[in-house]
């Protein structure tokens, strides 16, 4: 097996299992900006999250030896990452933990209807990007975390479920909550 | 309130993936990791991987299969050319025996049956002998039938001479003793066979090959050293018997110098090069310091 650029994740990481660093180099620069985002998102901590990044990586590097396709490497990846984000959560003692151990979908009810809004407010991209991640920022960690899984990651709702721990329905529902909540913010800023 | 029932509605559809949503957030999300981050994953990444070790196991893996495939072929092509070397050596035929032996003719030719004839006057006297002084302890040895056959053929005095090569048959004992009396009838064939192991051979094939009193008693000949004929082989037993013509310089020791020469030339004009060799050899071991012509050097 050789490195190519059409190499996928899985060979890559096979690759520098048999000692190619220059494989790894490939999967980093591939994931390094989903992966980032994802933790800046989670913890809302520029320093907390580079921590969290490089302890990631790290844990991918030490775990190479033992490396075998049984996912998809992003679901790896992303389920490392999920694993140490919940040690964070729990380290600090952070509230979002309990978002992740009950379902908060009926506090879909509570959202503004953001269709009162007036229609005549006509926004730049930008400003309309800026009020995305304001509504992104408010999602509970758990549907948050399913829609960067979705973004970041390019998962499908079976490989959330996988990363995270949870069941497909779980996961399904998590991510459809996290769209409705989206769309419903975004509806007056077109 | 009734939107948030119809958008929870509609998300159970194809609500997962949104493509205005999807824009938005990759024109919005550009952060990536400081370089120095990059920086310090990407060495330790390195560092456990070692570049080293990579290149070699790599090397080796990639090379594995080819140099495998090679090695198995330059060793069957050796042994090919190796067997078929002293395969070669083997195969070369005999030469032609200036004199037929007479045990070769495949029947109880005259030859076979005056050799035949000339072991059973041979042991006539010992037959009048007692027979502990002949043959001590085999003489309670059952005869095989075998020689029983060989002495209804042969047409022999009753009892000793045939019972004799009996026990030489068939007892391991005997192959230590000396042949009686009979058998060193043909006293060339008898030293041959004892120098070389190939006699064996030889003997198996005669026995295989012909019929009737003649096999038997060549059988009997050869029983001393071949305590079991039935286990030479059978491509050996084909061999012709070297061992048993006369050379090629036979009646020519005493001859002087110049008849050996003459018969050389005569045999390499016949196109017996063979012959004409071998008799050269023996006449260069025999005359060391005569002048050889110039045809002959």
């Amino acid at each position: 097996m050789t490195r190519s650029a059409e190499s996928t994740d899985e060979e890559l990481m096979l690759l520098y299992r048999d000692g190619d660093a220059g494989a790894f180099d490939a999967l980093y620069a591939r994931h390094k900006g989903g992966l980032y985002r994802y933790l800046m998102r989670q913890c809302r901590d520029k320093a907390a999250a580079e921590e969290l990044f490089q302890d990631v990586w790290m844990n991918l590097i030490r775990a190479r030896a033992g490396y075998s396709v049984q996912a998809k490497f992003t679901t790896y990846l992303y389920r490392l990452a999920h694993n140490r984000l919940i040690d964070h959560y729990r380290k600090n003692g952070h509230v979002a933990t309990a978002s992740f151990e009950e379902e908060d979908c009926a506090a879909i009810a509570e959202l503004p209807d953001e269709r009162e809004r007036p229609q005549d407010e006509t926004l730049d991209a930008r400003r309309q990007a800026g009020r995305l991640m304001e509504l992104i920022a408010g999602l509970p960690e758990a549907q948050r975390e399913a829609f960067l899984l979705q973004q970041e990651g390019g998962m499908s709702v079976e490989e959330i479920a996988q990363a995270t721990g949870v069941t497909r329905e779980t996961a399904k529902s998590r991510l459809r909550y996290a769209m409705v909540k989206l769309r419903q913010g975004m509806l007056g800023w077109r | 309130m009734a939107l948030n029932e119809r958008n929870v509605g509609n998300a159970n559809g194809d609500a997962e993936r949104d493509p205005r949503l999807d824009r938005l957030y990759h024109e919005a999300a550009r952060e990536a990791p400081p370089a120095h981050l990059d920086a310090r994953i990407l060495a330790a990444a390195r560092r456990e991987a070692g570049a080293r070790p990579r290149t070699l196991t790599s090397t080796l893996r990639r090379w594995h299969v080819p140099v495998s495939i090679a090695a198995v072929v330059i060793l069957s092509v050796s042994l090919v050319i190796l067997v078929r070397e002293e395969g070669g050596e083997q195969i070369v035929p005999a030469p032609v025996p200036a004199v037929a032996p007479p045990v070769e003719q495949p029947g109880a030719t005259g030859p076979q049956l005056a050799l035949a004839e000339a072991a059973r006057e041979a042991t006539q006297p010992q037959a009048a002998a007692p027979a502990s002084s002949r043959h001590g302890p085999r003489d309670d040895i059952k005869a095989p039938v075998v020689l029983g056959k060989l002495a209804d053929s042969a047409q022999p005095q009753p009892g000793p001479p045939v019972v004799s090569g009996a026990g030489i048959v068939a007892t391991p004992e005997s192959a230590a003793k000396p042949l009686p009396q009979p058998f060193l009838a043909a006293p060339r064939v008898a030293e041959e066979r004892a120098a070389s192991s190939r006699t064996d051979a030889v003997t198996a094939g005669r026995m295989a090959g012909t019929p009737a009193a003649s096999s038997e008693l060549q059988g009997a000949r050869s029983a001393a050293d071949a305590p079991s004929a039935k286990a030479v082989p059978r491509a050996m037993a084909a061999k012709p018997p070297e061992q048993d013509r006369l050379p090629v310089w036979h009646g020519f020791e005493k001859e002087p110098p110049q008849k050996w020469l003459a018969r050389i030339e005569e045999l390499r004009r016949q196109g017996r090069a063979a012959e004409a060799e071998e008799m050269l050899s023996e006449f260069k071991r025999r005359f060391p310091q005569h002048p050889l012509p110039a045809g002959l050097r």
